[in-house]
C-alpha cells in the first residue's frame, strides 16, 4: 500500500504544466481518484507526477449565450451542487451525484474522470447523450472532440500523448427537455455496472428527439443512435429500449455476466427513456 | 476466461497463415510487445512492455506456437510474468477462406493473475477482448502492408 518513490511537481500555470507534460512521460494528477489507488497497488509506477491542483482557474464552471463550460478540475460534488449545472444540465448534475461517495466525490474531477476513461465510470452516458465538446491543449495544439468520439476503449481515449483535458462545453437543455440517468451500481465500488442516460424532447404525445447514452456495459462509453432513431421514428420504449446495446460486446466480470449486462442495460435504458418522457414539457 | 472472435484478413490464406507464423510480424502486432528472440523451434522469449491508462508493467515470457497444421490452423500460446502478476493465453487459430482474404476464428482462454488480477478483476474480460482485438487490427494492417509491398 506504499507506492514506489516518485517525483512530483506542482506547476502554477497551464503552460508550465504543458510543457512538462509535452513530451508524455509524465504522469498528470488531477483528483487522484484512479490514479492513487493504482499507485499505491503498484500497477501504476509513474516516475514523475505533475499536479493540476495548484493552476488557478481550471476549475470554473460558466455559463453564457447558452453553453456551459466547466473546467476539468471542477470535482464531482461542485458538478452536481453547480446552480448553472443544475439550472441548464440537470442530466449532468444527477448522474455526478450517483458517482461513488462522498469521498470520491469531493476529490474527484470531471476532467481527470474522463481523461482516465474507465470502461464503468458515469460521466461517460451523460456526456454522450449531451453531445458534449471535449477541450483537448498540449503545448502545440489545441482541438475539440465530440465526446462520442473521445471514449475509443477501456482506458483509451482520442487524447495524444502530451495533451490535457482543459474543459468540457454543453449546450445547456431547453427546458422543455427531460433527461434522466438511470444506473445499476456496483455494491462495494459504487462504479456503474450499467448506466444510462436519456434526454427526450417532445411535441404533445410525439417524441422529436432522443439521445441514449450507455456506459458500463462494453469497454467504453457510446451513443445508442439506433434506439435514438427508433424514439424519433415513432417506436414504443420497449422497442426503442430492445435495440440498446445491439453489436456491442458487453463486459463480462464475476459480479454481472455479458448478458446480464445486456439485460440490464436495456431495463435501465426502458427506465431513463420513461422517465425523462415524463419530465419533458 | 473464454474469448472468441473472427477477424477477417485481406491475405490468402497460405499467405495469412505465414504471416501468422511470422516472429517479426508477430512482435509488431502484439500488443506493447518489444521483441521475440527465437529459442526453439516454434518457440520465442517474449519482453513486453504494457502501459494501458496509468497502469504500465514489464512481462517478459515465451511465444509458442503448438499444432501447426498449415494452412488450416495453430495453436499460439502466449505467457508473460512480471511484478504486477502472470497472465497466460491459449489460443486456437482456424483459418478458412473468404473471399479474396482468409477469416480468422480465434478461440482462447486467457489465464491472469497476481495483484493486476485481484484489483483488475472487474476489467480483465474488457482489456484481454481488448488486447485481442488489436492485435488482429494491426495484424489486418500489416497483411494489407506486405500486399502492396
Amino acid at each position: 500500500m506504499i507506492p514506489q518513490q516518485f517525483d512530483y511537481v506542482a506547476p502554477q500555470t497551464l503552460q508550465e504544466a504543458l510543457s512538462l507534460i509535452e513530451n508524455g512521460e509524465r504522469k498528470i494528477l488531477a483528483g487522484g481518484m484512479s490514479l492513487i489507488p493504482l499507485m499505491k497497488f503498484r500497477l501504476a509506477q509513474p516516475a514523475e507526477i505533475v499536479d493540476l491542483g495548484r493552476i488557478p482557474g481550471l476549475n470554473t464552471i460558466t455559463e453564457s449565450d447558452g453553453v456551459i463550460k466547466i473546467g476539468a478540475m471542477a470535482t464531482h460534488y461542485a458538478v452536481e451542487s453547480s446552480p448553472i449545472i443544475r439550472g441548464h444540465l440537470p442530466l449532468l448534475a444527477e448522474t455526478a451525484d450517483h458517482i461513488g461517495d462522498v469521498q470520491i466525490r469531493n476529490m474527484g474531477t470531471i476532467g481527470g474522470s474522463i481523461a482516465h476513461a474507465d470502461p464503468a465510470a458515469d460521466y461517460p452516458a451523460a456526456l454522450c447523450a449531451l453531445e458534449a465538446q471535449i477541450h483537448l491543449v498540449s503545448a502545440h495544439s489545441d482541438r475539440t472532440v465530440e465526446a462520442s468520439d473521445f471514449f475509443q476503449d477501456a482506458f483509451t481515449t482520442a487524447m495524444e500523448p502530451g495533451e490535457i483535458v482543459l474543459e468540457v462545453s454543453i449546450p445547456a437543455e431547453p427546458s422543455n427537455e427531460g433527461s434522466r440517468y438511470e444506473k445499476h451500481e456496483h455494491p462495494a465500488s459504487g462504479f456503474a455496472v450499467v448506466g444510462v442516460a436519456a434526454r427526450i424532447r417532445k411535441s404533445g404525445d410525439k417524441i422529436t428527439m432522443a439521445r441514449i447514452g450507455v456506459t458500463g456495459m462494453g469497454t467504453h462509453g457510446f451513443r445508442d443512435r439506433a434506439a435514438e432513431r427508433l424514439l424519433e421514428g415513432g417506436a414504443s420504449i420497449a422497442d426503442a429500449a430492445a435495440v440498446v446495446g445491439a453489436g456491442q460486446e458487453p463486459n463480462s466480470d464475476l459480479y454481472a455476466t455479458g448478458d446480464f449486462r445486456l439485460h440490464l442495460a436495456r431495463v435501465h435504458a426502458a427506465r431513463a427513456i420513461a422517465s425523462a418522457l415524463s419530465r419533458a414539457l | 476466461m473464454k474469448v472468441s472472435g473472427a477477424y477477417p484478413l485481406a491475405v490468402p490464406q497460405e499467405r495469412a497463415y505465414a504471416l501468422l507464423q511470422d516472429p517479426v510480424i508477430l512482435a509488431k502486432c502484439m500488443p506493447g510487445c518489444e521483441g521475440l528472440d527465437k529459442i526453439a523451434e516454434n518457440e520465442y522469449a517474449m519482453r513486453m512492455k504494457m502501459v494501458l491508462a496509468s497502469i504500465s508493467g514489464q512481462f517478459t515470457g515465451k511465444v509458442k506456437i503448438a499444432e501447426p497444421n498449415p494452412p488450416n490452423s495453430f495453436r499460439l500460446i502466449v505467457e508473460g510474468a512480471g511484478k504486477i502478476g502472470f497472465m497466460k493465453g491459449d489460443g486456437l487459430l482456424t483459418l478458412t477462406p473468404e473471399g479474396t482474404g482468409t477469416s480468422v476464428q480465434f478461440d482462447g482462454d486467457v489465464q491472469v493473475g497476481g495483484t493486476m488480477a485481484s484489483v483488475g478483476q472487474r476489467l480483465l474480460d474488457t482489456t484481454a477482448r481488448m488486447l485481442i482485438k488489436r492485435f488482429f487490427d494491426k495484424l489486418a494492417t500489416e497483411a494489407t502492408a506486405t500486399m502492396t509491398a
